[in-house]
């Protein structure tokens, strides 16, 4: 072996494999943050600068073309499955005074045979987003729409603490014997139909998805139905319009009759 | 060099070896950053070009992902953009339209957590990640229909979650273009 130190620029091995690796290196660079990146027409690059941050992954906002924009309201309430879960008593207290007023349609108690939703023990998200939708009209009611208009923002977070506090009460048609018929079981997944209790909280809730059981059968078919139509449209990206569309008139009458029976 | 002289007829031959592997594993790199390259350039993997950021939880607030925004745009030049989203558990639109044999640029994201994008019978097979989005340029050869099922299991629902890819006669698309500016086959 020569006596020449292994890492010195007179070692021509040394010399030639270092040379040798940066010289691929720094080819593939070229290649591949360069040379490549303006092959594609697409991406728009405005020059080389551009190209290497683009091939570096640079995150960047998307660029802000126009978008069309809706010819409806649509819901401007911005769900997180945090969101409204940790009621303090205060938020509870002041809510349970607000919906005193609320009483003669969803009853003292949060329940009622009015066939308008039941309220008690509903998620909070859920009655925040609702009374929301009706205050900027994404969701029309003529009855529930001058109620909410007049609520401030922290009206609509304590009533829905206060309704979420509640316990549920089943209603008078409660059967749990009910076989559950096959959408809410595994849905049909062919239609993209997932099973009902993959987002309204029998087996996981999507934050916004309401608790079902024993709301009214009138409620649920009318409510599907308006999906279905797009009567209704205030739920976010259709993802329940989508769901809804794809129903059978039969699905719609045995998902009704089913969670009626829930407790 | 006049050392070398004095070695051994051993060592040349080792020195020997020693070339040969070193060329033999500078053509293995070589043929690495070729392959990358050329699978790149043939779409055979879709390396995607730019990243481009978007927040999972404003998506129908404003941008191009609002709801009314979603759906195949045809531009001036004939090239068309397609715009969806992935959530828990459906895509919006529900039913994608795009014409046959035209550039096709696909801008998707997710409005909660991973979702799969994957066009059966396509190698159109991305993740939809929240955060970001993907952009992909596409081109169907000829008019059918496509499945287009979520493949990333993203929750208890994630087997109910399937779209449609309804691809038409180019001319079909320009006309259904000249009367709506966001075509979905949604029925």
């Amino acid at each position: 072996m020569s006596d020449h130190p292994l890492f010195s620029t007179r070692n021509p091995w040394f010399g030639i494999s270092v040379g040798i690796t940066a010289g691929v290196a720094v080819l593939s660079a070229v290649v591949g943050l360069i040379w490549l990146p303006l092959l594609q027409p697409h991406l728009q690059l405005t020059g080389v600068w551009d190209a290497i941050c683009s091939a570096a992954g640079v995150p960047r906002a998307a660029v802000q073309e126009t978008a069309v924009k809706p010819d409806f309201k649509t819901s401007n309430v911005v769900m997180t499955s945090e969101m409204l879960t940790k009621a303090d008593q205060v938020s509870i207290g002041r809510g349970a005074t607000l919906a005193q007023r609320c009483a003669i349609c969803h009853g003292p108690q949060g329940v009622s045979d009015a066939h308008s939703p039941n309220l008690a023990g509903q998620f909070a998200a859920v009655t925040y987003k609702e009374l929301n939708d009706f205050k900027t009209g994404a969701r029309v009611s003529v009855v529930m729409s001058p109620f909410a208009a007049a609520m401030s923002d922290q009206d609509m977070k304590d009533v829905a603490a206060y309704y979420a506090y509640l316990p549920r009460v089943p209603s008078n048609n409660l059967d749990t014997g009910r076989p559950a018929p096959a959408v809410v079981v595994t849905g049909a997944p062919m239609r993209n139909i997932p099973p009902c209790g993959s987002c309204h909280g029998d087996i996981d809730n999507k934050a916004g998805s309401p608790w079902l059981g024993g709301q009214s059968v009138v409620y649920i078919k009318a409510q599907l139905e308006a999906f279905a139509s797009g009567a209704r449209r205030n739920d976010i990206s259709q993802q329940m319009r989508n769901i809804a569309r794809q129903m059978t008139a039969e699905e719609i009458d045995q998902v009704a009759h089913y969670y009626e029976a829930q407790p | 060099m006049a050392t070398e002289t004095d070695h051994s007829p051993g060592e040349a031959v080792a020195a020997r070896i020693e070339r040969r592997w070193a060329t033999l594993s500078i053509v293995i790199v070589g043929v690495l950053v070729g392959m990358a390259a050329f699978i790149g350039i043939h779409q055979a993997t879709m390396p995607q070009g730019r990243v481009e950021i978007a927040d999972p939880k404003t998506l129908h607030l404003s941008g191009e992902f609002t709801e009314s925004n979603l759906g195949s745009e045809m531009a001036a030049d004939g090239s068309v953009t397609v715009r969806a989203i992935g959530q828990q558990y459906s895509f919006t639109p529900q039913c994608i339209v795009v014409p046959a044999d035209t550039p096709i640029n696909l801008r998707a994201t997710s409005a909660d957590v991973v979702h799969g994008f994957l066009i059966e019978g396509t190698n159109i097979n991305t993740m939809l990640v929240p955060g970001y989005i993907t952009d992909l340029p596409v081109r169907f050869k000829a008019p059918g229909d496509h499945v287009m099922p979520c493949q990333e299991f993203c929750g208890i629902g994630h087997q109910g979650m399937w779209g449609k890819v309804k691809v038409v006669d180019k001319t079909a698309f320009r006309d259904m273009a000249a009367a709506k500016r966001r075509l979905t086959c949604v029925d």
